[in-house]
């Protein structure tokens, strides 16, 4: 689907010119602290395009790999938790912002059927309350020690967590 | 003195919206608060799951009535992600141009809001006439006034009409005209200037570890735009700047959003000036590839992000929305502890509160 645009000039390339303080280097770096750090519970990441990354945790490290992504990699903000229902398990998807770096990173993890619960990380990143508490809300998953673990977005006497693909309204 | 609970909402002059602020008041000073939403839920990302790929840029327009745009735009840069279609060039241009009109009428009506929050009609008036010209302009456009379901995937839906960019060079320099009037009739407003400077302080280091993003994260004093620092669509071709301000506090979030205008104008006539000639649409594909997409935008309100998974059908498998004032709205107590009760009018005004994207 690379048809469209002008000659020479396509808008994806523009992209790739973020700039970055640090440069590509940086991106690298991320990546092989993680996977030296936790050789066994995270996975080989990959650079899934210039400022993006991708790397995969089990859930039993993921607390510590927050604390490192925080304190010792640059990664200041929590853009995004997002809790999906495939067939054979859950998974809890966290986009992770760095300033400094200007790096966007896509830590994945997953939780089994039966037990959908990982750890909270509101005590890294205090704007991942709000989210976690929506994704237990509307997805069922247990964010354990989250100081406020609540229904946020439907009444708190609800019965059902509508976004799983087993709920029938 | 006794403390107490007072529930500010769900109807109450402040909210604009239906969302509920309790807070805890001993004597006038707040000493806790707590944001309760989801009056508005509409419950967009499973009805996304039932809907084929274009058939959700209109629920996506949706989302925020102020900046549809934005939001529409956000959704189609996340599906072109997942299915790997690239824009025409002409088409990016356009996008870029609408978004900043977009930015600018959301950033009015906030501004229109906020002055009748604070007891300035003159200044509510004002701002909402003149927002009228660029809701005019987009509607000249899109033929809608307020949900345009303009951007495709792949694209925009049509070209640009006739004259289209002589208007809006018009129209920006305008606008430049009233926000110089706006800056005199604010900043010359003893009261308006009494109830902004000094109130609402939120540290650099609170705004960060709460996610606050957008607007009140730059007036906390991060130099931080998504359009600058992860730049998508054209906007490295754009010569413009990041406005921020360091005093943290309403003021602060007042100038940051009216220095956003003025770079907004001049970010429409170079989009006009620099704007190719050609495709404006190419043709995406009907189901999407097994996988993921993310798309992040600098929303007016602050860092909108859509994930989506697809599962080789014409539907997402899951639709994943972050709406920025959703996690700026959490940092609400920090902000307004401290604060007497007559400052929370300006403090939640100042952050620009969107129900219809806080609750999906």
């Amino acid at each position: 689907m690379s048809e469209g645009g002008n000659a020479g000039r396509v808008t994806g390339a523009s992209i790739e010119r973020a700039p970055s303080k640090v440069g590509d280097d940086s991106e690298f770096r991320v990546l092989r602290t993680l996977a030296e750090r936790f050789p066994r519970t995270v996975s080989e990441g990959t650079q899934v395009r210039p400022g993006l990354l991708r790397a995969t945790v089990e859930r039993s490290d993921l607390f510590g790999v927050c604390r490192v992504l925080r304190d010792e990699l640059g990664f200041e903000h929590l853009s995004m938790i997002s809790a999906v229902d495939y067939e054979d398990r859950f998974e809890v998807v966290y986009h992770i912002t760095s300033y400094q770096h200007r790096l966007f990173l896509e830590l994945i993890t997953a939780t089994p059927k039966d037990d959908p619960s990982v750890d909270s990380i509101s005590s890294v990143w205090g704007g991942a309350n709000w989210q976690e508490r929506e994704a237990y809300d509307l997805m069922g998953v247990v964010f354990r020690s989250d100081p406020k673990l609540e229904r946020i977005l439907l009444p708190k006497d609800v019965l059902y967590h509508p976004l799983r693909k087993d709920f029938r309204g | 003195m006794a403390e107490m609970w007072i529930n500010m909402g769900p109807q109450h002059p402040m909210t604009h919206g239906l969302w509920n602020l309790r807070v805890k008041v001993d004597g006038e000073t707040i000493v806790d608060a707590e944001p309760e939403v989801g009056y508005l839920h509409r419950g967009i990302e499973k009805l996304c799951e039932g809907r084929t790929y274009p058939q959700i840029i209109p629920i996506a327009d949706r989302l925020c009535y102020g900046s549809s745009m934005t939001w529409s735009h956000a959704y189609c840069l996340t599906v072109e992600d997942l299915m790997g279609v690239e824009v025409p060039e002409r088409a990016e241009y356009i996008r870029v141009m609408t978004i900043e009109m977009q930015r600018i009428a959301s950033h009015l009506m906030w501004l229109a809001a906020y002055a009748g929050d604070l007891g300035l009609s003159v200044g509510f008036t004002y701002t909402m006439r003149d927002r009228e010209v660029f809701v005019d302009l987009l509607q000249g456009l899109t033929g809608s006034r307020l949900t345009y379901n303009y951007p495709r995937i792949g694209g925009v839906a049509h070209d640009l009409p006739p004259d289209f960019g002589r208007d809006a060079i018009r129209a920006t320099r305008y606008m430049e005209k009233r926000l110089k009037e706006y800056e005199d009739l604010f900043e010359g407003s003893k009261i308006f200037m009494m109830r902004n400077v000094d109130v609402g302080v939120l540290s650099k280091e609170d705004a960060i570890n709460l996610g606050v993003t957008g607007p009140s994260l730059r007036a906390s004093g991060v130099d931080y735009d998504l359009r600058k620092d992860m730049p998508y669509s054209v906007y490295p071709e754009m010569d413009f700047r990041v406005a921020t301000h360091s005093d943290c506090d309403c003021y602060a979030r007042y100038r940051v959003r009216m220095d956003e205008m003025w770079e907004s104008c001049r970010i429409i006539r170079q989009a006009i000036e620099k704007m190719p000639k050609g495709r404006w649409r190419v043709v995406a594909p009907r189901n999407a590839p097994v996988g993921t997409g993310v798309g992040r935008v600098e929303d007016p309100r602050g860092e909108a992000v859509m994930y989506v998974v697809g599962d080789g059908t014409d539907r997402p498998y899951r639709l994943k929305i972050r709406s920025p004032i959703f996690v700026t709205v959490s940092a609400a107590p920090k902000i307004l502890v401290g604060y007497k009760l007559a400052d929370v009018v300006a403090i939640m005004g100042g952050l620009d509160m969107c129900i219809g994207e806080n609750d999906r």
